[in-house]
């Protein structure tokens, strides 16, 4: 059984191909990383495997079942993750909130939900104690205590960053998606992101499937990667290999660290 | 031999003027039909007048069923102006100068009849009985125009009248539409009241998008007024004494024609209506009338939907096109725009199925007089089960 | 004093009428941030369907009623499913024109089918018998409105705070493709959304029809649970309330004291006055920190 595959995938906008033959598989248990300067596709590569997108042609599996065509909350359903490069958040709610959201596909009961409309100890009761704790752990490993009961539109660029991870997290995917999580950030936060990207894969055992422009990180913690340009693929494989070829070299090293962390 | 030709020339000119006069035969008439328009709105915030238009038509198609007049049919043309005085003046003008009407009835509205008034009027087309009881068809008067409808002023006058001297009550207020409807009735019960020596305790305005007459039911409560005057729509006559009763507030309730469709007014108000004196001004649906019951059987009988009511507001349709078919009747075979105005100019006491009907030559100081085709109304008392009581014969009265 | 409490009293009862249809407009405003200007007409259809089962099918209430609001959820349904969801990309002037159609064909079809005659719902208990509180009176049916509008708010409180559909609702109406992306079926939100509106619409509807019912009865309410909603910032279901509550007393105390010929204009002076002064509401700061 392969983890997740995606085959010959293309997607056009108004006759620019966005993506043109795209093909790679991560296996699980994966930092499977995808580089590529700014306009190479790589947005639009997440955004048809989550279902946001349907593409032209090509396939995307996942642990064997086809997935393109499927709405994004059935992928969603499926366990697979996200977060986006221009925060996505719930702006009016708090941290707490955000994160509940994150459960939300676990939710079995009712209509009624919490411990505020049955008491404690109502199955309802019951089914929300667990999820709230199930959220108060992420709030602790991602240390946002102090953001908790803040609406999350106003707090700061890296934290929102961090709420978008933690909610993903809270769905407890089995594969998930980052789009340039370090993005706009200081050395310090990127610094923890890293720790926290590593401790996903090591510690919960999620697959991870990155977007990033710091080539020093992805060289650093990435298993594999994929590199892309205009849509087509340049080339794939360990860190090592793939920093030898000769127009990653080109697109990167020339110009180290350009785009991404301005 | 001068002679001769002279004859011969006369002859010819003779020949020459039949023809063209044959040629110019009036505008909407034919040797087999006539051609007669109408307004009404069949959608819209006033569609329950649409009935008017209606009976009109099932009046028309029983002339016609009995041979037409004179040997010409009535072609009946009637469009729906949704009460929209812009859609009204539209749809005239596409038919006058499409079609050619000979003459207009009816039309239902104060406001769409006052859109065209003057386009029939310059043109010299006769239009007769237009469906309101509105002051502007006599001030000023037009030798084209043939209003039939008593004044709304008259019918507040007569309540009034009734109110002092037959029931003795002295305290009237009256609740009216802000335009020229409910003016008219605040102006006639004025008018009657100052001839007791009496003043209206309460004028209370109503706009027609008002809703809540909760405000309004306060301010005349406050009045202590035992005589309310309604000159409202018959939905917010019904919402005022509604609101009346849940407020502990009963005075004498009195309304207009315009209300007096009893079986109607007491189905949409749950029964309120009981005991509200209205004026109206043709005879009831079930009275002993030859002829009211005639329509009903070969009119309505034959020629309504299946869903139509027999209501006063159906069978005023009929009411108000009487006198034009009475007028084409006596012209004989020579109908002519002028000779319809002569002949209803000509018209005396005439009795249809409503009060009498009288004309006479324009005479633009007496304009009541020689324009104003009905001036009596009689007062109807609403019964439990919906039928009227009548409290009065036919009241005929002036104006001012 | 006795005109002032009156007045207040009547302003609350009028109130509630608009209160509903301001609720209605709110909850599908909040997750579509369209303003339905079909909502009176959806109100209206399912009071013409009531009036239709009630006097020319002979059902009896218990049976009448509950059909009543079950039609209003499907209609709600089947407009969000049939109409809305095609609209090609959708544009909020779009959607506006497309519920003003939707409005038109409504009220046309009423018109048609039940014709022009002002007509009266027939009612458990009769809209012109009242209760007195002392000197003050209040109708038996406006009082029943007042009940009914507060329970319905205190359903849709707790509803939105508490229950799973609830909080899936204010997260698509905060931020779409996020809502997907937690296993929110957006569209099916979108469509109950429109069937609950729709819900508490119909009951507006029936407590306005034991008056009279003719097919132009909505607008005044729409207009005025419209103004309502304005000044509680369109979004907010509390600010809805207080704002149609504040409408109806501010209706009855310029009635009686001030002019009761521009009364009617009132409401149109409000939606100006809090776009032009306030446009995120009257009672804005309240509802953004709750949210
Ligand atoms: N919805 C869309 N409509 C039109 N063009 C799009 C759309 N989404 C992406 N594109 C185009 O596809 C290309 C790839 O974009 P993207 O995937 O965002 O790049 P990146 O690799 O920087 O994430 C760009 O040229 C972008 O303009
Ligand atoms: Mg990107």
């Amino acid at each position: 059984m392969s983890f997740f595959k995606v085959c010959n995938l293309s997607i056009s906008f108004g006759g620019l191909a966005a993506l043109n033959d795209v093909s790679f598989e991560v296996q699980k248990g994966q930092i499977f990383a995808i580089i590529g300067p700014n306009g190479a596709g790589k947005t639009t590569l997440f955004n048809c495997i989550n279902g946001i997108y349907t593409p032209d042609e090509g396939e995307v599996f996942f642990k064997d079942q086809k997935i393109n065509g499927l709405r994004p909350d059935r992928i969603a359903r499926l366990g697979i993750a996200r977060t986006f490069q221009n925060i996505e958040l719930f702006n009016h709610m708090n941290t707490m909130e955000n994160l509940m959201l994150g459960r939300h596909l676990h939710m079995k009961s009712n209509l009624f939900r919490g411990v505020g409309m049955w008491g404690p100890h109502s199955f309802a009761g019951q089914e929300e104690i667990a999820h709230r704790r199930k959220v108060e752990e992420i709030i602790d490993f991602l240390g946002l205590q102090s953001a908790r009961n803040q609406p999350v539109g106003g707090l700061p660029y890296g934290t929102q960053k961090q709420i978008e991870l933690g909610r993903a997290l809270a769905s407890e995917p089995e594969f998930l998606l980052l789009d340039e999580p370090c993005a706009g950030m200081n050395a310090e936060e990127k610094q923890d992101m890293i720790f926290w990207i590593k401790d996903i894969q090591d510690e919960l055992g999620i697959t991870i499937l990155l977007i990033e422009h710091d080539m020093n990180m992805v060289m650093d913690i990435s298993d594999h990667i994929l590199a892309i340009n205009f849509g087509g693929m340049i080339t794939e494989g360990t860190p090592s290999d793939v920093q030898k070829h000769p127009e990653v070299l080109k697109a990167y090293l020339g110009e180290e660290d350009g785009e991404g962390s301005a | 031999m001068k002679k001769k030709a002279l004859l011969r020339a006369a002859a010819v000119v003779a020949m020459v003027c039949g023809l063209v006069w044959n040629a110019m035969a009036e505008e909407g008439v034919s040797d087999t039909e006539i051609h007669i328009g109408q307004w009404g709105p069949q959608t819209g915030p006033a569609a329950a007048w649409g009935s008017v238009a209606r009976g009109t038509d099932a009046y028309f198609k029983m002339i016609n069923a009995e041979g037409g007049i004179n040997g010409r049919k009535l072609i009946h043309h009637m469009f729906d102006d949704a009460y929209n005085p812009a859609k009204t003046k539209a749809g005239v003008k596409e038919l006058q100068e499409g079609t050619g009407m000979f003459a207009w009835v009816s039309g239902v509205g104060t406001a769409p009849g006052l859109a065209v008034r003057d386009y029939l009027m310059e043109r010299q087309i006769p239009w007769i009985g237009p469906s309101s009881g509105s002051l502007h068809w006599i001030d000023p008067a037009s030798k084209y125009l043939f209003p039939i409808y008593p004044l709304y002023y008259i019918e507040a006058k007569a309540l009034v009248r009734h109110a002092v001297k037959d029931l003795g009550l002295k305290q009237v207020a009256i609740a009216y539409q802000n335009d020229d409807y409910g003016k008219n009735g605040v102006q006639g019960a004025k008018a009657e009241l100052a001839q007791h020596g009496l003043q209206v305790v309460a004028e209370v305005p109503v706009e027609v998008k008002d809703t809540d007459m909760k405000p309004h039911v306060m301010q005349l409560r406050k009045s202590d007024a035992d005589t309310v005057l309604l000159w409202v729509s018959p939905v917010h006559a019904v919402k005022i004494v509604g609101t009346s009763k849940a407020m502990n507030f009963t005075p004498q309730w009195m309304s207009t024609s315009t209300c007096s469709d009893f079986p109607l007014m007491m189905h949409i108000s749950k029964g309120l209506w009981e005991g509200v004196i209205a004026a109206t001004f043709a005879e009831l649906p079930d009275a002993d009338h030859p002829l009211l019951q005639k329509y009903q059987k070969d009119a309505y009988g034959k020629f309504a939907a299946k869903d139509e009511r027999w209501g006063l507001f159906y069978y005023a349709g009929i009411l108000f096109a009487e006198p034009l078919v009475e007028a084409i009747r006596r012209c004989g075979q020579d109908l002519t725009r002028e000779r319809v105005v002569s002949e209803l100019e000509g018209l005396k006491n005439f009795r249809g199925i409503g009060g009498e009907i009288s004309y006479g030559p324009l005479d633009t100081a007496k304009a009541y007089e020689t324009r104003q085709g009905m001036k009596e109304v009689f007062l109807v008392k609403c019964l439990k089960d919906g039928k009227a009581e009548k409290l009065s014969d036919w009241m005929a009265i002036q104006y001012p | 004093m006795l005109d002032f409490l009156q007045m207040l009293v009547s302003g609350v009862a009028v109130g509630s009428s608009y209160a509903l249809v301001g609720l209605a407009m709110v909850i599908i405003y909040k997750t579509s941030e369209v303003p339905n200007f079909a909502q009176g007409e959806m109100a209206l259809i399912s009071s013409f369907f009531t009036f239709m089962l009630l006097e020319q099918c002979g059902f009896p209430y218990y049976a009448a009623f509950p059909l009543a609001l079950l039609f209003a959820v499907l209609l709600g349904f089947f407009l969000e499913f049939t109409v809305l969801r095609r609209a090609k990309d959708p544009n909020i002037l779009g959607m506006i024109a497309i519920t003003i159609g939707i409005e038109m064909i409504l009220l046309g079809l009423v018109s048609w089918k039940f014709g022009a005659d002002p007509k009266t719902l027939p009612f458990p208990i009769s809209p012109y018998d009242s209760i007195a509180l002392g000197e003050v009176f209040i109708s038996a049916l406006e009082a029943l409105t007042v009940g009914v509008a507060l329970v319905i708010m205190l359903i849709l409180f707790i509803f939105f705070r508490f229950s799973k559909l609830g909080v899936a609702m204010k997260a698509t109406q905060q931020n779409d493709t996020a809502a997907r992306l937690m296993g929110i079926r957006t569209n099916r939100i979108l469509m109950f959304t429109w069937g609950v509106s729709s819900l508490v619409g119909c009951v507006a509807g029936l407590l306005i029809s034991p008056i009279t019912m003719q097919p132009y009865m909505m607008w005044d309410p729409l207009l005025k649970g419209f103004a309502a909603a304005v000044m509680g910032g369109m979004t907010s279901l509390p600010g809805a309330v207080l704002g149609a509550y504040l409408l109806g007393i501010i209706e009855n105390l310029f009635g009686g004291y001030v002019s009761i010929e521009f009364k009617s204009v009132v409401a149109f002076a409000i939606i100006v006055l809090v776009l032009c002064i306030k446009p995120s509401g009257l009672f804005a700061r309240h509802y953004v920190k709750k949210v």
